[in-house]
């Protein structure tokens, strides 16, 4: 079960860049809500890039989990080109990465 | 070329010569381009499920992909447990679906449901086709995302006027991807050496990456003490000295204690279950992780990795073993306690001598391991017998047992291993069931008949839900609650309503002849084995518990339970 984010659980401002398919916005929504977060704030910008529209999202979201988590399930939507954290956290002691 | 006829033309360019399927209004188009075709084979299952969960045993069996397709509406909607399935255990399939036509989207039409959005969940990509212009290329980036990196399912709903719109052929570029480099291991190799007790706990990305030699030459090469998952049984082998076998719930003792003494764990293939880990808390309290994935997603995710690396599993662990062939590693006393605990902590059944006893699962199971060919393939259903299965079969290579694992589906079975026989024709195929998995895709033995399948079907059939009842008795003060199946109906005379023979075992000393039966059997044929009510699968972790609080206590007498319902 999706832990209840709290109004005092801490906020982070992620923003995302992702091809503007059917159901782009809502496959990002749904992770973001059963990895454990909630938006609260959320602003979309539909933009021609190429030959592709591309949708460029800023996200403020709630929650208790480790928000570098959220942004590497993020990452593996094949329809996301990039997400970034506005101020990255270190929740765990940084993995070294081979 | 129409848009049916283009998905034809990419199953032909992936050597696609097998898919499951059940035909309905809005997919007619690309039923009716398949009378034409002749080198795709369409098995009709008899429920869409049938249909996903078939093409996920084709997919475990053969390490191929798996195809499944279905009408608009209730077909799609009947594929989600299998496709859902296949994504939690990273499973490669390409699902199509019909739709209806474009300008009825959006109209709740007949049979319309949304597909797209009620399976986001559940698939690791997934397609609305707009056009048929874009249909050859979303196909093409389908196939090649279902079985890249971490496969899994993706799904194409496919309007009924797109796969009936003519559109031009597209040349399609199918490049080999480039060889990765691998990662630089030199760190790995060093907290290896340096660690006293180091431990290899493995899963099914072993099998998913295809890497199951290079697996099984690390793990000689390097003599790890070693543990596996559910899905990662089968591997390093069954002659392995060092492998002391599935941790978790329901592991063995010798692998939860190695688990909860050793000092460093080199985690590869596998996320960290909880069924696995127990709680996390009491997780491998000693232990540095080496965590290595093809998914960086999994990377601390639910334990902090020292040391990740992500990458093709068959590089990196090449590249492990050349670094460990110059000079082994100095962990003798831990090997020999580990041994210790493989002696003493392993699964224990001892084998009924008394002939007239009631049939008890590990004993059977551990029976029809010995007595079935070294290449037959295991699928298992979920409950009491997929443990005892999992405790007690000795496995050589993952792909001969299949299981479902992360999503735990019941009805699993008879349908992966129809899945699993059109994938190997030659070998043989057994499900392993209970009489409630039995029960929910029980239809798919006409597809048995219908395909004279030789699949071997084994029902260990205990009048109940097993493992429910199992975990009310121990942690719900045995308050029993809607876990009778006593009214089964008569498994042997349903088999042959299908024109499939069965025979009935009771006994401990039919057990040898019933097995050998149906194995000598030139064709499909069911085994009915009664086994006690109150049979329980030992040892187990009180689910949330820590893997070292495992509860092993001898079972009940079966006459108490009698005698209370009396």
């Amino acid at each position: 079960m999706t832990p209840k984010s709290s109004s005092n659980a801490p906020s982070y401002t992620i923003t995302c860049r992702m091809n503007h398919e059917a159901a782009a916005l809502e496959r990002l929504c749904q992770v973001v809500r059963i990895r454990g977060f909630r938006i609260a704030k959320m602003a979309v910008e539909s933009v021609l890039e190429g030959a592709d529209q591309t949708l460029n999202i800023a996200l403020t979201i709630q929650g208790v989990r480790p928000v570098a988590m959220l942004q590497s399930q993020l990452e593996k939507l094949h329809t996301v080109a990039e997400v970034k954290l506005a101020a990255p956290v270190l929740t765990h002691g940084a993995s070294r990465i081979a | 070329m129409n848009g049916a006829q283009h998905i034809l033309e990419a199953f032909h360019r992936h050597n696609i010569q097998t898919v499951f399927g059940y035909p309905g209004g809005c997919i007619m188009p690309l039923y009716d381009a398949l009378v034409d075709d002749v080198r795709v084979e369409h098995v009709l299952c008899r429920h869409e499920q049938g249909c996903a969960l078939a093409a996920d045993g084709y997919a475990r069996a053969s390490g191929r992909l798996g195809v499944c397709i279905a009408t608009s509406g209730p077909g799609a909607t009947n594929l989600i447990t299998g496709v859902a399935n296949a994504h939690r255990d990273s499973i490669p399939m390409l699902v199509i679906t019909g739709q209806v036509p474009s300008g009825l989207i959006g109209t709740d039409a007949f049979q319309e449901i949304d597909v797209l959005g009620m399976t986001l969940g559940i698939v690791k990509h997934s397609y609305l086709v707009e056009s048929a212009d874009e249909l050859p290329i979303i196909l093409e980036e389908a196939l090649e995302l279902a079985q890249s990196g971490r496969p899994g399912p993706v799904w194409i709903d496919i309007p009924k006027d797109v796969l009936l719109a003519e559109t031009a052929v597209a040349q399609i570029n199918t490049s080999a991807q480039p060889k990765t480099a691998c990662p630089d291991l030199t760190s790995a190799t060093a907290l290896l050496r340096a660690a006293r007790k180091p431990l290899l706990y493995s899963g099914g990305g072993i099998s998913l990456a295809h890497a199951e030699d290079s697996f099984r030459e690390f793990a000689e090469c390097s003599a790890l003490p070693a543990v596996v998952t559910l899905k990662g049984i089968g591997n390093p082998g069954k002659h392995s000295t060092h492998n002391l076998g599935m941790l978790g719930m329901h592991g063995s003792r010798a692998a939860n204690r190695a688990v909860d003494e050793c000092d460093l764990m080199l985690v590869i293939g596998a996320r960290l279950d909880d069924r696995a880990t127990g709680k996390l808390d009491g997780f491998a309290p000693n232990a540095r992780l080496i965590h290595i994935d093809a998914d960086a997603a999994e990377i601390n995710k639910l334990r902090h990795a020292e040391l990740a690396v992500r990458g093709d599993l068959n590089t990196i662990l090449g590249e492990l073993t050349r670094g460990l062939r110059e000079t082994s590693l100095e962990i003798n006393d831990w090997r020999k306690q580990c041994q210790t605990w493989r002696a003493t902590g392993g699964f224990q059944a001892a084998d009924n001598e008394e002939p007239l006893a009631p049939i008890t699962g590990p004993a059977f199971i551990r029976q029809l391991s010995r007595i079935a060919p070294d290449d037959t393939i295991i699928a298992c259903d979920v409950g009491q017998h997929q443990m005892w299965v999992a405790q007690h079969y000795e496995f050589d290579h993952p792909r001969h047992h299949l299981t479902s694992g992360g999503l735990g589906t019941m009805g699993f079975g008879l349908p992966a291993a129809i899945g699993a026989q059109f994938a190997n024709r030659q070998s043989t195929v057994i499900n392993v069931t209970g009489d409630g998995s039995f029960m929910m895709n029980a239809q798919e033995l006409a597809t048995v008949r219908r395909y004279n399948l030789p699949l071997k079907l084994i029902i260990m059939d205990n009048q109940c839900l097993g493992m429910v009842r199992q975990q009310q008795e121990l942690f719900y003060n045995n308050r029993e609650s809607q876990i009778d199946l006593d009214d089964n109906p008569d498994f042997v005379a349903m088999a042959r309503a299908f024109d499939i023979p069965a025979l009935k075992i009771e006994r401990t000393d039919q057990v040898r002849r019933g097995i050998e039966t149906i194995l000598a059997f030139n064709g499909p044929m069911l085994l009915h084995v009664a086994i006690a009510r109150e049979e329980n699968v030992w040892p187990i972790v009180k689910p949330g518990g820590s893997n070292k609080d495992m509860i092993n206590e001898p079972r009940r007498p079966a006459a108490d339970k009698k005698e209370k319902v009396a």
